[in-house]
């Protein structure tokens, strides 16, 4: 049975996603899907071309929502949608990634950005769990 | 979580949550609402955010809710903060991610009467010609120093191709161009974004309606500014796109910093702000302001699409199509501007994040031909009810900044809204009420169904009760078309 990788919170104006995953790494990666899977079916996406994504910021969290606005930005300006996520190195301050994804436009829903508010990325007994509001 | 118990009624409109509620409050809270919208309001954070407002630092007066009200992240969102200019901060998050989200209201001397048989060809149509949906790109291509002049000339550019007239102009605030704004303060991956999206609606809440003028509540007022009973009117509501949001979310990222160059403590990491007067401040100020001009231009552009539309659909048809511009307002964006404080004249910056400049009579910023009367307020509804046209008061400028209310607001989440209703169902419903309905996405369709949203009606009343903004006219949609 797969394991859950992410589920979408209730959240008035906006989008919140309650990522889960055993390593950060897995957050990163689960995060970025559960992202793109608001925008498009990913289930039925086969990829055709990756990218490499390179990043730095002051703390974790912001990492997160630098990687993630990235990501927003590459699919907005590119039509990109990716599906395929692999954190290659990450510290609390760096990440590398190659991501993997298809040129189209997102078919369910505009994501304008991922936002600071009640972002939390945090250790659990079975790994770590990690909150994302998006403006939507 | 903010509690009933912790409210003051200073009337039946207006509530208070004193600076003691919570230590680092600088300033009191104060909420337009009634006991209805109150209750409502007690479900969700956003008294809470409204709080953490009050600890701004140079906030003066109070930190101010609308109506409609509803929890954003960091600041509110129907609410308005000023603060004290240039030492106290500006903050992003108390413009929101589409700066210069807004509204333009267009009419016609035409009745409705004359132009129902074609009203479906028309909505048919603008889905046809004006870009919208998700993505959104088939925008008008800009070029980099185009770019730069649509950031720094708003409407003006549009209107110098030829997209529009020196009457739109007139009769958009700041005339369709905040002063202050600098291209170089919008980074080159905001101007990516925005580069093909000019004269794009977007998705989400965004939309374009045909509407009817449905009843008059001020003749004297709805004279000056050309509204009659059965009028046709046309209402677009839109912003800055991905310029906008990449602008707004690069400078919540880069404030980070900043709160702690100038040890600034805050509840909410989306609360980042900075001194008007620093080079952060200053820089954010100078990009949101062009995003906001880029926003005029991109209202600009979709009202050239509109004309152009109803001229290939009713030239020959019909006379008198023609479309002026009432008004266009934005209603997230923050402002300079001049209220008396303990009795002196003081410049301070306005924040509204979801709400709406209210000016009364009398105000030079306004076009001549509304100086007398104050200026014309667009409220949108939800899809399907009513939109409202309200004046500005003089009571607002005392009172709330200038500002009232600029939508229903939501109730439901967007989850909730598709979990309970369905856009197919949603289309067949507004269909059977008369209203004709292009949409690009069934569950975006869902998100936006009026039980999502509060009562439009009572948030209006509210306001108009309060005396910030008088009710001018009311209209209903005939056909809308959303992303």
């Amino acid at each position: 049975m797969p394991s859950l990788r992410f589920e979408e919170v209730e959240h008035t104006a906006d989008l919140a996603l309650k990522v889960h995953g055993q390593s950060l790494e897995e957050i990163f990666a689960n995060a970025a899907y559960g992202l793109f899977s608001l925008m498009a079916d990913l289930e039925n996406l086969s990829p055709s071309f990756n990218r490499q994504v390179h990043l730095g910021a002051p703390d974790r969290e912001s990492l997160l929502v630098d990687w993630l606005n990235e990501l927003l930005y590459l699919h907005e300006v590119e039509e990109e949608i990716y599906s395929r996520f692999e954190i290659e190195n990450l510290s609390s301050t760096t990440l590398s990634a190659t991501v993997w994804g298809a040129k189209m436009k997102a078919s369910k829903l505009t994501v304008k950005a991922a936002t600071f508010h009640d972002l939390e990325i945090r250790k659990t007994e079975d790994g770590y769990l990690a909150t994302v509001v998006f403006d939507v | 979580m903010v509690d009933k118990k912790d409210l003051k009624r200073i009337t039946d409109y207006l509530y208070e949550i004193p600076k003691e509620y919570r230590e680092d409050m600088r300033v009191p809270a104060r909420i337009y609402a009634d006991e209805k919208l109150l209750e409502a309001t007690l479900g969700d954070r956003s008294l809470e955010q409204l709080v953490n407002t009050a600890t701004l630092p140079g906030i003066v007066g109070y930190a101010l809710a609308m109506p409609d009200i509803h929890q954003g992240y960091g600041f509110t969102i129907g609410g308005v903060a000023a603060t004290r200019y240039p030492s106290g901060v500006i903050s992003p998050g108390g413009v929101g991610y589409d700066i210069n989200c807004g509204v333009r209201l267009l009419i016609s001397n035409l009745e409705v009467e004359e132009i129902k048989p074609h009203i479906s060809t028309l909505i048919s149509a603008l889905y046809r010609n004006v870009p919208s949906g998700v993505g959104g790109k088939g925008g008008i291509k800009l070029s980099p120093s185009q770019m730069d002049q649509v950031l720094e000339k708003g409407a003006a550019w549009p209107v110098k191709q030829g997209y529009g007239t020196q009457e739109d102009l007139e009769c958009i605030e700041e005339r369709g161009a905040m002063a202050g704004a600098e291209a170089r303060a919008v980074s080159s991956r905001a101007k990516e974004r925005g580069k093909n999206q000019l004269g794009t609606l977007g998705s989400g809440n965004h939309f374009l309606e045909i509407e009817e003028v449905l009843e008059v509540y001020d003749e004297e007022v709805a004279d000056v500014f050309g509204l009659f009973q059965g009028q046709l009117a046309v209402q677009i509501h839109s912003g800055s796109r991905g310029l906008g949001h990449q602008v707004c979310a690069e400078y919540v990222r880069s404030l980070q910093e900043a709160v702690k160059k100038y040890h600034i403590e805050l509840p909410d990491r989306e609360l980042v702000c900075a001194p008007l007067d620093s080079p952060e401040g200053r820089d954010y100020f100078a990009a949101m302001a062009g995003a906001a001009n880029y926003a005029w231009a991109n209202r600009q552009c979709l009202t050239y699409l509109t004309r152009r539309t109803f001229e290939e659909v009713l030239a020959g048809k019909v006379k008198n199509w023609e479309l002026t511009t009432v008004y266009d307002v934005a209603h997230n964006i923050a402002k300079i501007e001049e209220y008396e404080v303990d009795g002196r004249r003081t410049k301070l910056c306005v924040h509204r994040k979801g709400a709406t400049r209210a000016f009364g009579p009398g105000q030079p910023e306004l076009p001549k031909s509304y100086r007398a009367v104050g200026q014309p307020v667009l409220v949108p509804g939800d899809m399907g009810t009513a939109s409202y046209v309200l004046v500005g008061t003089e009571e607002a400028m005392k009172a709330s900044f200038g500002s009232t209310c600029h939508g229903a607001g939501r109730v439901l989440s967007r989850k909730a809204a598709k979990k309970q209703i369905r856009g197919d169902k949603l289309k067949a419903e507004l269909e059977a009420q008369g209203i004709q309905v292009r949409a690009g996405s069934m569950p975006g369709l869902a998100e936006e169904a009026p039980d999502a949203y509060k009562d439009i009606e009572r948030v209006v009343d509210v306001v108009h009760r309060a005396g910030l903004a008088c009710k001018v006219a009311k209209l209903r949609p005939l056909a809308v078309m959303k992303g």
